[in-house]
């Protein structure tokens, strides 16, 4: 087999969430000297964009991308012990992700944080009914670049306001962007509560987070929107 | 001394704390995928979605998605998040609660009593419509708001929401103890636009500002009783948590009727809308077991349009409504949600097509509507309420073959703006709360609409000869301070 039909088996078995085939895949990979790097970028990263390209079409779905995402860790896993720990695993982000406190419609935020993590994010999931508190700590634990908050509830949405003034308040707003959406969060709402960033729908809400890592200086800027429909009608 | 329903929530409530553990990642990512896809291809449902006929009209595969729902029901029951515990249920307590179940259900007390029935498909009994979903409205608004969204009583039989964005000027968060007065606050003000109204009997639906159950402690005493109901709504898929047991035996200890749902997402847990639909029927058997509802709320959701009225899930909600109703008598509650908002062409077609599909399957109710998804306050005016009213008991007596040639002469109008739709006018911008009136533009696009539709054959001068000017006649007593 070439290097190029074991990478693209490789790429497939990650858009499969295939994690076991995956590493054997890798394994043999590294068994007939082809660089780790080479394993990262030409192999298992591009089933990550073969998945994200099914979901979007509709051919896939949020088990199918948590799966590839479990399938990627694993590769990464084994890339990183070949390498010793010396190759950069380039990381986009780290991003803390959860549903406000009060609410556990987290459908929405589940395929946000998978999406996220396909597209090359460390993403911390909370889960839901999550406390500004528990977004600050878990932020500072991790060493956050993002705290994305998600809300299908008007009566959860003033946690997100609440977010942004606790870092604020608590001298911290230079470490984290503050990202909102869900539902009822509209890109209004997220500019009057001084969040840096907001996105309509969950592929919106990556290219934010990508947008707002490549800016850099959290609560510094302009509130980005991302409205990827809205470009098309306009 | 207790409903025997007690008994039973508390016998689910120890199962919770017994049945088997499991990872909630495993629950969601592993379990419900593929056991919902292993049960699709034993039944052969896989790829039996019909893009080109979204109101299925075909009973035996109602009949095998029945079937192969029954099967996923008694193989997983639902998880306790709580416990990360798996509540499972017996063939017994299936086939006990399907006999055991009433044959109609009373909402609501005196003159404004309604009666609630279980259809079959096509069935000729009206449905009912509970109104509005909870859209966040302004406080100033709330009582005239409500006033007009119950003042045709051949609409609106029952008051469900609108949502408080505030109390006394106070923001409400979220499980705060704002959120326990808001309960009594909005439960008192309902009180009072029914009054009003002279609609004082009317079936109160839930607390629509509660969001956990401390709003609901808060209004349940309020609302106590005489045919009231309480909601308890699950997360997804085939989840339950405390707060859900909480608000049913808030429920309970009031005398209220339960209304307990449990959604399915098309592109979430279950997968395309073949498992969504799948596991739509699996919550509507489960949800009267385990949490005792009088009647359930379950529906099919597409998660990348933010609504059910795009043919994959209209066509989830017909085959998994249609499950239900053809294989037994519960009573079921389906929502439309719309996109479009008030005012517009959209959010009339997705309402007309969505509540025609939910009527001629078989749903015995709907609360709606939910103007432009439910995302901004003040964007819902009691003429929504008025035309999924319409629409939604007009429809009674159709087949599903008519309905699905009106669904597909329909969809080309509106699903292309589907991912990104016209939010529409706020409340203050195409309605007068003085008068209770749409403005002339509203009233005009209803008219408008309405004769078209009629014009494709859906019968919505069933309930009125003509619009506005029929409706006055048949107005009740305005009563008001």
């Amino acid at each position: 087999m070439s290097k190029e039909e074991l990478l693209a088996l490789l790429g497939d078995a990650v858009a499969d969430g295939d994690g076991d085939k995956a590493v054997d895949l890798a394994k043999e990979a590294f068994e007939t000297g082809v660089d780790p790097m080479e394993v990262l970028n030409d192999g298992a990263s591009k089933g990550l964009s073969i998945i994200g390209a099914r979901y979007s079409s509709g051919d896939a779905y949020l088990p199918d991308l948590v799966g590839s995402g479990a399938a990627m860790s694993a590769v990464m896993d084994l890339i990183f012990a070949q390498t010793e720990g010396t190759a950069s695993l380039d990381t986009q982000g780290v991003v803390i992700i959860g549903q406000s406190k009060g609410d556990i419609h987290d459908i929405g935020k589940n395929v946000v944080s998978a999406l996220l993590a396909v597209n090359g994010f460390e993403v911390h999931d909370l889960g839901t009914d999550v406390s500004v508190k528990t977004f600050y700590e878990k932020a500072l634990e991790h060493n956050a670049d993002i705290i994305a908050m998600s809300s299908l509830l008007t009566t959860s949405l003033p946690f997100m306001d609440d977010m942004v003034r606790y870092v604020n308040d608590t001298g911290t707003r230079e470490r984290f962007f503050c990202i909102v959406g869900g539902g009822p969060v509209t890109a209004d709402f997220a500019e009057s509560i001084g969040a840096d960033g907001w996105g309509q729908s969950a592929f919106d809400c990556v290219e934010l987070c990508k947008k707002l890592m490549a800016r850099g200086n959290p609560g510094s800027g302009p509130t980005i929107k991302v409205d990827s429909q809205a470009e098309g009608r306009a | 001394m207790y409903d025997i329903k007690v008994q039973r929530v508390v016998q689910n409530l120890e199962k919770s704390y017994s049945g088997r553990i499991i990872p909630m990642h495993e629950w969601d990512n592993k379990i419900i995928p593929s056991t919902t896809k292993a049960i699709l291809k034993k039944h052969g449902l896989q790829g039996t979605l019909d893009l080109e006929n979204p109101i299925n009209c075909d009973d035996s595969l109602a009949d095998a998605f029945f079937k192969a729902g029954w099967e996923l029901a008694l193989e997983l029951g639902f998880y306790c998040e709580d416990t990360e515990r798996v509540i499972k249920v017996s063939e017994e307590e299936l086939l006990e609660s399907i006999r055991d179940y009433p044959d109609h259900i009373v909402l609501g007390e005196g003159q404004d009593a309604v009666t609630m029935y279980p259809r079959r498909p096509e069935s000729t009994v009206e449905p009912l419509i509970e109104a509005s979903l909870g859209i966040v409205c302004s406080e100033e608004i709330y009582l005239p708001l409500v006033q007009g969204i119950v003042k045709y009583p051949k609409l609106v039989d029952a008051l469900h929401g609108p949502s408080l964005a505030t109390v006394f000027g106070h923001t409400i968060r979220s499980g705060s103890p704002l959120e326990t007065l808001a309960g009594h606050y909005e439960s008192k003000l309902k009180h009072e636009a029914l009054w009003r109204a002279g609609r004082p009997g009317m079936c109160c639906v839930g607390v629509n500002s509660a969001i956990t159950e401390y709003g609901h402690l808060g209004g349940a005493a309020e609302v106590a009783g005489r045919g009231n109901v309480t909601q308890s709504l699950c997360p997804v898929e085939m989840k339950v948590t405390f707060s859900n047991f909480h608000r049913v035996l808030h429920g309970l200890n009031n005398g209220h009727k339960l209304r307990v749902g449990a959604f399915s997402y098309i592109g979430g847990f279950a997968g395309p809308p073949e498992g969504a639909a799948l596991t739509c029927v699996a919550n509507d058997l489960l949800v009267p077991v385990i949490l005792q509802s009088d009647y359930t709320s379950s529906y099919v959701y597409d998660i990348q349009l933010f609504g059910n009225c795009g043919r994959k899930a209209l066509w989830a909600n017909s085959v998994s409504t249609q499950a239900i109703s053809r294989n037994t008598g519960y009573m079921r509650n389906k929502i439309v949600n719309q996109t479009g908002g008030p005012c517009t062409e959209m959010f009339m077609l997705e309402a007309a097509v969505g509540l025609m599909n939910h009527c001629v399957s078989g749903a015995s109710i709907s609360t709606q509507p939910r103007s432009a998804g439910g995302r901004y306050t003040d964007y819902i005016t009691p003429v929504e309420c008025w035309w999924t009213g319409e629409v939604f008991k007009s429809c009674a007596g159709m087949t599903r073959v008519q309905a699905n040639e009106i669904a597909k002469a329909l969809l080309p109008r509106y699903e292309g703006d589907l991912p990104a739709s016209d939010k529409g006018f706020s409340v203050y911008e195409c309605y007068d709360l003085k008068t209770q009136r749409p403005l002339p533009q509203y009233q005009e696009l209803y008219s408008r609409v309405r004769n078209e539709l009629i014009d494709l054959g859906m019968p919505l001068n069933n309930v009125y000869g003509d619009t506005f000017a029929g409706m006055d006649k048949d107005v009740k007593l305005h009563m008001s301070l």
